[in-house]
């Protein structure tokens, strides 16, 4: 076994909801959601969930892969500003076409890896471009 | 407050070791050390053993093999990890307790298939999100060299002008691990690794191990090198800066190195890391030839060992201030080390100075 529910549930916040922090005392708004903020420590943080839209800024296509991600290689990876206005890098996906910058994309929920044909499965967010919508 | 003293160091050529395990290394770069001196303590730099030998509690295991039962402990801090405990090993020194340390930095990463050494270099990403996403680090590397090229108006061959420099400098270095010199048609054709990086963008990790006896100043070496500061800083990552290494560096700024080893892990790092420390924005890697930088052959061509790298980067500087460099020997009396982590978001700046 290679997926651990443990490992994956715990981080349910990142990989299945994009929930950021917000610090109550500085504003600062932080992707992944902890307990602490990093910009002046309060420990006075609330959750936010993000909208999960953004403006790809650039992108790669990357042929490195790790063991249990083969079946999405080559892989094309995003860095991108969410509406919020957090930058992250992470994966895209349903690309077909050519992509354009400033393209905007929108997260969606995919397949990561799977332990093996009838093993558990991971699931995560990927981004996919959003037709018609330019900023 | 004490000086602290470079008194002798040692390393072996970084290559693919299929029949050592990483106490072997430790004992093969031990048996080429001149100083006979019994340190005070043992600090072993390595980032990947759990994963890479299967492997815990390797620095009382080393000390043990090598007969020392004092005072050991290992520092991880991923690839920044011998950056890390050179500023460890000053702070004991400076601070009377101990008189000498012995750093000790060894890493094997030359065993495994491209996959596996990527999912052990992920380990670097956050477990929250990047890491368990399936990313690797290339492609971070590879949206800041983007970034670069569309900010700066540079366009690929900008950066052929790094791995150029690096393998003619690594060719003369018989510790290099791609000790050969190359073309650019080479490195313009080589393999993409995540667009626009190619393999030659990139560092080649293998295995490697170098040791270096820090002293105060009770002990008399015969050439004397002193550390002369260490600062280090941590950020997020960015894509056309590193904050990290111009916060550490910012206590150097006047510190006027005429030689400096820096952590080139892809050819935009190296040029990130110019430029956060005075070089021109956008123009760094066209001033190579002003800049005795690398003379080891940096990452690149020398070769990458993870966490031992600030090991070697602080033993060929040593090697340099001492004469005893084997390679290309760069001029002047001061030299300074920047060790990162893979994507420069942990930075250690050490200082050295012939005295």
């Amino acid at each position: 076994m290679k997926v651990f529910p443990a490992q994956v549930w715990r981080n349910k916040e990142s990989l299945y909801s994009l929930i950021a922090g917000k610090c109550n005392k500085c504003g600062n708004l932080f992707f992944p959601y902890r307990e602490i903020c990093n910009k002046c420590g309060s420990t006075s943080v609330s959750k936010v969930k993000l909208s999960g839209r953004g403006t790809l800024i650039s992108y790669t296509v990357s042929y490195q892969t790790r063991p249990g991600f083969e079946k999405t290689s080559p892989e094309y990876v995003g860095l991108i500003r969410l509406d919020e206005g957090i930058e992250i890098v992470a994966p895209l996906t349903d690309i077909t076409g050519e992509i354009k910058d400033n393209s905007r994309v929108e997260a969606v929920i995919r397949r990561l890896k799977a332990d093996s044909s009838n093993g558990l499965i991971e699931y995560g967010i990927k981004f996919r471009l959003v037709e018609d919508e330019h900023r | 407050m004490t000086d602290v003293l470079v008194y002798d160091s040692s390393m072996i050529k970084i290559d693919r070791y299929y029949e050592k395990n990483l106490v072997d290394l430790v004992a093969e770069v031990m048996s080429k050390f001149n100083s006979q001196i019994k340190p005070d303590a043992i600090i072993l730099a390595n980032a990947y053993s759990e994963t890479t030998v299967n492997q815990v509690l390797l620095a009382s295991k080393i000390s043990s093999m090598l007969g020392f039962s004092g005072f050991t402990t290992r520092i991880e801090n991923g690839d920044a990890s011998g950056g890390a405990a050179i500023e460890t090993a000053y702070y004991m020194i400076k601070s009377g307790l101990v008189k000498s340390v012995l750093l000790i930095g060894v890493e094997k990463m030359g065993d495994f298939p491209t996959s596996y050494l990527n999912e052990i270099t992920a380990e670097n990403l956050d477990e929250k999100f990047g890491y368990r996403e399936g990313l690797t680090l290339q492609p971070f590397a590879a949206l800041q060299m983007k970034q670069y090229m569309k900010t700066y108006g540079v366009d690929y061959d900008y950066f052929t002008q790094w791995p150029l420099a690096m393998h003619k400098y690594g060719s003369e270095n018989p510790f290099a691990y791609l000790k050969f010199q190359v073309d650019k048609k080479t490195i313009e054709e080589s393999q993409i690794i995540s667009e626009p990086l190619r393999l030659f963008d990139t560092s080649p990790r293998a295995d490697g191990a170098a040791a270096v006896l820090l002293t105060n100043e009770e002990f008399k070496p015969e050439i004397k090198v002193k550390i002369t500061g260490v600062s280090s800083a941590v950020s997020e990552f960015t894509t056309l800066s590193m904050p990290a290494v111009r916060q550490a560096y910012s206590q150097f700024s006047e510190y006027k190195a005429d030689f400096m080893e820096i952590h080139d892990s892809y050819s935009i790092n190296a040029a990130l890391i110019l430029e956060e420390i005075g070089f021109e924005k956008g123009k760094s890697l066209n001033m190579l030839d002003s800049i005795q930088v690398n003379y080891s052959g940096g990452l690149k061509s020398r070769g990458y060992p993870g966490g031992a790298t600030g090991i070697y980067q602080l033993a060929e500087s040593f090697m340099q201030l001492a004469g005893s460099f084997p390679g290309k020997r760069a001029q002047g009396e001061k030299g300074v080390i920047i060790s990162t982590d893979d994507l420069g978001t942990s930075a250690y700046v050490i200082g050295l100075k012939r005295c």
